[in-house]
């Protein structure tokens, strides 16, 4: 009997521990990926990474057939300004806060096939900014830190790719 | 007193430790089975949306963090065949045509979810990069011993394996980037390539 009334608190407390340890691991995750990345390369500065091997370790689950650059930026000194030139190859500006939700993202596939070609001008601002602040395109990050990725195909020549990744940029406005 | 504190000092450090054992489990099965299932595949409609709930969020951050939403991809993993999961032991095919997307790859992972290490530095095939038949269609040879045609190499994951917490050797993730209607609509019934299980050793 004494160890049931052990037993029972124990078990109930451990399967809602479960919740807490899922409600917090996305943050943490985030937080170390963020941590590293921005003391590796800067903060609010985009960074391309190799094509990524069986040696690519940061992140999980790289795909080899896509060059990636990343920008941990942080917004609490102010907006950040992002200029990126569009391949004709697929290409995605995705943006992630630091519960790991994928809050926006721009393409060129599809509707926005019109982008192609063109240097994208983005305007990434505070959750508590004004957008009608700003002109041009504006993304609104929910949170004032995350993490802006910028995805290319490495599929055959990809020289055009790299190119398009290394004249883009990623700085305070 | 002192017995108390130390009964309470230890029951805590045991539903600590049942509660990081279960998440872990959670996650493990988590990824087996996502919420959707297409055959043998699996994904989930959430994945990167901020309508994932807790346990697929810190699922998709230990096992596929920075995951997009479907519209940009869709992800599907196979990490058993008809509830046996993919071992180094065997030898399996992948067989498929063409997919309603802009572009797609399939891609072999090692159990630690990271790409395996392998002398030919193979680790996808993608829709530009597969040898097809004169109708289109393709088969992927998945196997540890070289083959013929598209091999995609398997081998032992990068990590030690005292980390390993899955049955499954390997998985295989299918992504297909910006997907047509049909998989945003109806994922769990949209046309996928079929896997089969050749031999084992």
């Amino acid at each position: 009997m004494n160890f049931l009334k052990w037993c029972l608190p124990i078990v109930v407390c451990a399967w809602l521990g479960q919740y807490l340890l899922a409600l917090w691991a996305p943050n943490l995750i985030m937080e170390v990926l963020y941590y590293q990345a921005g003391e590796q390369n800067g903060y609010n500065r985009l960074f391309i990474s190799p094509i990524p091997d069986a040696t690519a370790r940061t992140v999980v689950r790289p795909s080899p057939d896509l060059i990636y650059a990343i920008c941990v930026y942080d917004l609490s000194e102010g907006p950040v300004s992002i200029q990126a030139l569009v391949p004709a190859r697929y290409w995605s500006m995705q943006f992630y806060q630091m519960n790991t939700d994928n809050f926006a993202g721009i393409t060129n596939q599809r509707d926005e096939q019109n982008l192609i070609g063109s240097v994208l001008q983005v305007t990434l601002i505070g959750g508590a900014d004004n957008a009608d602040a700003y002109e041009g395109a504006v993304i609104q990050s929910p949170t004032d830190r995350g993490v802006m990725l910028l995805r290319a195909s490495a599929i055959g020549d990809y020289s055009a790719s790299l190119a398009a990744l290394e004249s883009s940029q990623c700085g305070q406005a | 007193m002192l017995k108390l504190t130390i009964k309470l000092i230890a029951a805590a450090l045991l539903a600590v430790l049942l509660a990081v054992l279960l998440f872990l489990r959670s996650i493990s099965v988590g990824l087996d089975s996502m919420n959707l299932r297409n055959g043998d595949w699996v994904t989930s409609a959430a994945t990167g949306s901020k309508d994932a709930g807790v346990m697929l969020k810190a699922t998709v951050a230990i096992g596929g963090l920075l995951a997009s939403t479907k519209e940009n991809s869709m992800y599907y993993r196979l990490s058993s065949i008809a509830g046996e999961p993919l071992s180094l032991n065997c030898r399996y095919r992948i067989e498929g045509t063409d997919y309603d997307a802009n572009w797609w790859s399939i891609t072999a992972y090692g159990w630690d979810n990271y790409l395996i290490p392998n002398a030919d530095n193979r680790y996808s095939f993608n829709n530009e990069n597969v040898m097809r038949e004169d109708d289109g269609s393709w088969t992927i040879r998945v196997a540890t011993d070289e083959q013929h045609g598209n091999w995609l190499p398997i081998g032992p994951a990068g990590a030690p394996g005292w980390r390993k917490l899955g049955d499954n050797d390997f998985d295989l993730l299918m992504r297909l980037y910006t997907p047509g209607l049909t998989y945003l609509d109806t994922p769990v019934s949209a046309r996928l390539p079929t896997v089969i299980k050749e031999d084992c050793l």
